[in-house]
């Protein structure tokens, strides 16, 4: 104690250190206030896709998932032969995690009557990116209290590092400036949130081993599951969707077979396109071995339409 | 325990909180207990493997000491089996098995030695060079054996460099953890600032160049040649920020405590040969290897084919050391023969400058030496990255073709790329050709030093990758 408190050091080190984190506070505060108003004020692109799904829209049905959303489910299509108004909130190469928190921020406001998610192989896998991912909810931790659980799984200290106004938007910058600049909108190709594809796919067919990484994250399970629970509390038509892959495939995957079982157990219904031959025969229809191009949408989103039907029916 | 993560800030703010409140005697024991969390939040039980080579060593140090003669020699072989062989068992020995069953596959023999199945334990290959510079330390007489064993094991395990270095030498570190270090605020100040640095290096450069090295590297045949080429040339800064961003952080850790770690790096980009860039690479690595083994071999005191042999025999033990497989072996090749073409064509090279008349324009001369070393170091480097030898040869391949873009995952990677190395050569550049000029990290004015390291951590929080994880040299 003695040699600590003696120490003259002591006074300038704690008067340096203070001066230190005042200005970068100060900055911090400035510079993250300017990012959160702009990120809010974007016109078009992914992360305004986000604020959109969360903040505003009042679809009658809800598109949720990773790319194979985004690409795959044309709203206008699901518009016209329900009478009811649809939202792609899909979103790029994000875990299941993500889709929850974007249906539970949005259920705030509004509670969709159909909810089409579309659920991806390796989608239960172990992988510490999905985690990483979640900084995309990041902006929205302030003020939707109801991500928090998820965003929250990035790591045990991120109330800690929240307390950052520019955290949030750390590596935003860039998606920032182009999402407000002027020619944003009209770079824009998505449709409510729909992003189409014109090409067709070309070369080589990939080998994947499903045999391989088939350990499987309980923490995603659970999510599914509480997913699941949701929609059936709130009385939502719940719909899993897997659609078709382009690939040479070695066994089945474990993500695909665990989500059908618990969408068994739950009664909900879960239409498996993963190898359906209608379009696994047919390399015109995909853009890559993971994407059917516009062509192959008009024939899935009609195919799933057909078949919701056919479930109503049943019921 | 990462140091860029926030573990690493809790733990480091509490062992530095009491190691200035403990008196001078006790702190070792902080420091031990300290370093011994450090290491088993990693795999706790490898901690054995540690406390083993440590009891080992700081016998074999008390023996040799005592013993005269053969006996001394005897005891430092007893040493240094133990260590490489623990290096071997859990380094080396699958690489040997693979290799060997290879060999009997040749003669339609199978291999019944059975595989382990084991992690290589964290930063081996650093404290075990570092336990086996004390006892051939020892031996030569240059340190005299430590009979505190707590010090001892402190010697090895000191948290800051316990994972990566740098790998120190008894005569540095071992008598500075009997030495008083008072609370000095300037001091403390220096070190945090080359941790912040450090932490800039990995977190901003590393981290954001990771993503698209690893992109382009994990899916090599999905990549255009133009794509791998950049890939290959940003790894150069990658490898070089992960690396030395750790050794940063670990001087600075230790400054901030009173202590003086080696220095490991002097700017290697700007090193106008390959063997001026050994020099001012990971230089903790290299002066073992040239005090510990090359010099041993005979150095370039005895023939110049021996001179050749000996620099061969250290590049390819130090591709070894880097990792039990072939690629490494090659990459540690490559770059001695870097080192004995040199020395072969030292007179061509000085007439080439005289006939081309770059002697007469200095800074040119200087700045095509600086490329024609980063190119050669990157070329190398390609064996380094790449999983194995027949990867890297696709990747050559792939990159001779000069095809495609240079962006594989939207413009805002490679802006922030471009953004993070620009930053480091103009910093490094200033430091290597206006040192004590233009100075923002060391200005005579608190407030310009103190915004320049805010800035530091404004775009470290703004840009940087915090989700980048490991250090590239823990594997080592």
């Amino acid at each position: 104690m003695q040699q600590l408190f003696n120490s003259s050091s002591l006074k300038s080190f704690f008067i340096k250190l203070a001066c230190f984190f005042t200005l970068v506070f100060l900055v911090d505060f400035s510079i993250g206030s300017i990012l959160k108003k702009y990120y809010f004020k974007q016109k078009a692109g992914l992360d305004y896709e986000t604020t959109y799904a969360m903040d505003k829209t009042e679809a009658d049905i809800l598109i949720l998932g990773s790319s194979r959303a985004s690409n795959l489910f044309d709203p206008e299509i699901f518009e016209q032969h329900f009478n009811m108004s649809c939202y792609n909130a899909g979103r790029y190469g994000l875990p299941l995690f993500y889709h929850y928190a974007v249906f539970k921020a949005a259920l705030k406001r509004h509670t969709p009557k159909i909810v089409l998610l579309s659920f991806d192989a390796g989608n239960f896998s172990k992988k510490k990116e999905a985690y990483d991912k979640l900084s995309i909810l990041l902006p929205y931790y302030n003020y939707h209290p109801e991500i928090r659980p998820m965003a929250d799984l990035r790591s045990r200290y991120e109330k800690i590092k929240m307390l950052s106004a520019m955290y949030p938007f750390n590596s935003l910058l860039f998606s920032i400036i182009t999402g407000n600049s002027a020619s944003a909108k009209t770079k824009d190709i998505s449709f409510k949130g729909y992003i189409p594809i014109s090409e067709v796919m070309k070369g080589p067919l990939i080998l994947t081993d499903y045999t391989k990484d088939r350990e499987l994250d309980t923490v995603k399970i659970n999510t599914y599951k509480a997913f699941i629970q949701d929609c059936i509390k709130l009385k939502i038509k719940l719909y899993i969707v897997c659609p078709p892959y382009k690939i040479n495939a070695i066994g089945n995957d474990a993500s695909i077979a665990a989500a059908k079982e618990i969408a068994q157990q739950y009664n909900i219904d879960f239409l498996d396109h993963t190898f359906d031959t209608t379009y696994t025969s047919r390399m015109e229809l995909f853009y890559d071995f993971r994407h059917l191009n516009i062509t192959g949408v008009k024939l899935f989103c009609n195919d799933i339409i057909a078949e919701i039907y056919s479930k109503k029916d049943n019921q | 325990m990462l140091f860029n993560s926030f573990d690493f800030l809790f733990f480091f703010i509490i062992v530095v909180s009491l190691y200035f409140v403990l008196p001078q005697p006790k702190r070792w024991i902080l420091l031990l207990l300290s370093s011994c969390i450090f290491y088993m939040a990693f795999v706790p039980i490898y901690i054995l493997i540690l406390g083993f080579t440590i009891l080992v060593d700081y016998f074999a140090g008390i023996y040799i000491e005592k013993a005269q003669g053969k006996r001394k020699k005897l005891f430092l072989i007893y040493s240094l089996i133990a260590n490489i062989g623990v290096l071997c068992i859990f380094k080396y020995y699958n690489f040997i098995n693979t290799n060997f069953s290879f060999l009997l596959h040749g003669f339609g023999l199978t291999n019944p030695i059975p595989y382990l199945s084991i992690l290589l334990p964290i930063g081996l290959s650093f404290h075990t060079f570092q336990a086996m510079s004390y006892t051939i330390e020892v031996y030569r007489g240059n340190q005299k054996a430590e009979h505190h064993f707590g010090l001892y094991a402190l010697y090895v395990m000191f948290f800051p460099q316990l994972v990566a270095g740098p790998i120190e030498r008894p005569q540095n570190l071992l008598h500075q953890f009997r030495q008083q270090h008072y609370f000095d605020s300037n001091r403390v100040f220096e070190g945090l600032k080359i941790m912040i640095w450090g932490l800039f290096k990995k977190l901003v450069i590393a981290d954001r160049l990771s993503i698209y090295v690893n992109n382009a590297y994990n899916h090599a045949p999905q990549q255009d040649g133009i794509t791998l080429l950049m890939a290959t040339v940003f790894f150069s800064f990658q490898i070089y920020c992960d690396f030395s961003g750790y050794s940063d952080i670990a001087i600075g850790a230790a400054k901030v405590m009173g202590f003086d770690l080696m220095t490991n790096f002097k700017r290697p980009l700007f090193a106008k040969s390959t063997a001026e860039f050994w020099k001012r690479w990971h230089i903790s690595l290299s002066t073992w290897f040239k005090d510990y083994l090359y010099f041993p071999l005979g150095g370039n005191k005895r023939s110049v084919p021996r001179t050749y042999m000996n620099l061969m025999i250290v590049f390819l033990i130090s591709g070894l050391w880097h990792g039990a497989n072939w690629n490494f072996f090659i990459w540690g090749g490559i770059n001695g023969f870097y080192l004995v073409f040199a020395i072969i064509t030292k007179k061509w090279q000085a007439h080439f400058t005289k006939a081309s008349g770059l002697g007469n324009f200095p800074k040119v001369n200087l700045f095509l030496q600086i490329i024609t070393t980063f190119t050669l170091i990157c070329f190398s480097r390609v064996f380094f990255r790449s999983q194995s030898i027949s990867d890297a040869v696709f990747i050559f391949k792939k990159m001779a073709t000069f095809k495609g873009s240079i962006f594989n995952s939207g413009s805002a990677i490679i802006i922030y790329c471009f953004f993070a190395i620009g930053f480091l050569l103009a910093v490094e550049f200033k430091k290597e050709f206006y040192k004590g000029t233009f100075t923002l990290s060391h200005n005579k004015y608190f407030w310009v030093r103190n915004c320049y390291y805010s800035l530091l951590v404004i775009l470290i929080i703004l840009i940087g990758v915090f989700d980048g994880g490991q250090f590239i040299y823990f594997q080592f």
